[in-house]
């Protein structure tokens, strides 16, 4: 059951991440969807489940745009092994952790992947350009974050995967 | 348990290591079976989405109402849907004609294509199409709109082809202004913060006293072998001389508006026979070269 609701969720922030426009105001940041599922799994699930999610995950983004296949791979599974180190010293299901997690995260994703797709010359954008890109996707993910985790949870609920929240219950 | 996790490890870095390193024509099979995968579910997603946004209008629209009665209120809500209906039809309506008459009218053979969507990471100016090399979409063909050129395919799969925008910072393309036949290439510069995608025309050996000027008409040189000759890019804006001070630069409006795509056409080949370009033309007329 568990590898279905990875499946669904997979095949839904993909669709939501190639819809969602880039934000211009924002140095043409992207919404990370996909980084904030596989967040979702380095925090609540073992770093087997979360290396197949960045792998996944890694492999429809790069598929979805430009960039060479295995780039997004290596970003995800770094910032998810990030994520799981410290995970014990943090409460997971805090919103302020899931946006402090998604912030940190996506800025790690969004100067490593711009490293990588410098060093490949597969852009031209200047590192002025990239930092701006960078916080964009900062913002983006601190609010992403926390609605992905909440989606996912819902989704578990819904398959059987996860107990159904009683009422007055933490999610 | 320890050890365990470090051959885990271990061998998730060793997948990744191959995947980085597949040769570009298995990569580029595995990358188009996820896209080809992938495509019908965007498609549904995309048209799933214009569909919401028109509802919306459509919802705002009859929420404006609330406060007549009931009852005119339930028949101005229905007249308005359907003149709502007939208005989006007549307007795609409008857009296919437009479409068919620039498409009739083109010494090239076009394929028609549909937009699916926007590079998915925002690293780069680019859009999805719906057809692939099973239509006759392959890499390096130019890409346009009635109003104007807006790119060039950089890859294609069975069924989708990804196409970099004139806007792209990668993006060049000889072109010439179609008044004094002056040479340059047009280079991407990115979208402003407000959404605007620009470009910037350079020069070769065109000084001030070549006078071109501003909204002068940039089209396409035909040199490089990507984008055929004489198609519309845009037209000049800020004409300057660049930092030397010798040669000329400028901005280029584009023509056709690259925030709001739904339909463009892959420019394939040559039609056997077809009358020649306007600028074409007109240069013959005009006794040049």
């Amino acid at each position: 059951m568990r590898l279905l609701v990875l499946l669904l969720a997979l095949i839904a922030c993909a669709a939501v991440q190639a819809l969602l426009p880039a934000w211009a105001w924002l140095g043409g940041a992207q919404a990370p969807v996909l980084l904030a599922l596989v967040l979702f799994y380095a925090l609540h699930y073992s770093r087997r489940w979360m290396l197949w999610c960045a792998f996944a995950a890694g492999l429809l983004q790069d598929s979805l745009g430009q960039v060479p296949l295995g780039c997004s791979c290596l970003c995800f599974a770094l910032a998810g092994l990030w994520a799981q180190r410290h995970r014990e010293d943090v409460d997971e299901q805090a919103y302020i952790s899931q946006i402090i997690f998604g912030g940190v995260a996506a800025a790690m994703m969004t100067l490593l992947l711009y490293a990588l797709l410098r060093f490949k010359g597969a852009i031209t954008l200047s590192l002025a350009d990239a930092l701006r890109k960078t916080l964009g996707t900062v913002l983006l993910a601190a609010v992403l974050t926390p609605v992905v985790f909440r989606m996912v949870l819902g989704l578990e609920r819904r398959l059987g995967e996860r107990p159904a929240l009683e009422t007055g219950g933490r999610p | 348990m320890r050890d365990r996790t470090l051959v885990g490890l271990i061998l998730a870095g060793l997948i990744l290591l191959v995947i980085l390193n597949l040769p570009e024509a298995v990569s580029g099979r595995v990358r188009g079976f996820i896209r080809d995968a992938f495509a019908p579910l965007q498609d549904l997603v995309a048209s799933a989405s214009r569909q919401g946004q028109e509802t919306l209008k459509l919802a705002r629209g009859v929420s404006s109402l609330m406060s007549e009665n009931q009852r005119l209120a339930g028949e101005l809500a229905r007249q308005r849907l359907r003149l709502n209906e007939l208005e989006r039809l007549e307007e795609e309506t409008l857009k296919l004609r437009h479409l068919l008459d620039a498409r009739r009218r083109a010494p090239q053979r076009l394929i028609t294509c549909a937009v699916l969507g926007r590079d998915a990471t925002g690293w780069w100016q680019a859009l999805r199409l719906d057809k692939g090399t099973a239509e006759g979409v392959s890499a390096e063909l130019a890409v346009t709109t009635p109003e104007g050129l807006i790119g060039r395919v950089i890859s294609a799969t069975a069924r989708t082809a990804d196409v970099l925008l004139l806007s792209d910072p990668k993006c060049k393309v000889s072109a010439l202004v179609s008044r004094t036949q002056a040479f340059g290439i047009v280079v991407g510069n990115g979208v402003t913060p407000q959404g605007l995608p620009t470009c910037r025309m350079e020069f070769i050996n065109v000084d001030r006293r070549h006078g071109v000027q501003n909204g002068d008409e940039v089209v396409t040189s035909g040199l490089g072998g990507i984008f055929p000759r004489d198609l519309l890019i845009g037209r000049l804006d800020n004409v300057k001389t660049n930092e030397s001070g010798l040669y000329a630069e400028a901005d280029v409006v584009v023509a056709a508006d690259l925030g709001a795509l739904d339909y463009v056409f892959v420019v394939a080949d040559e039609r056997p026979g077809a009358p020649p370009a306007p600028a074409a033309r007109r240069a013959a007329e005009a006794g040049v070269p």
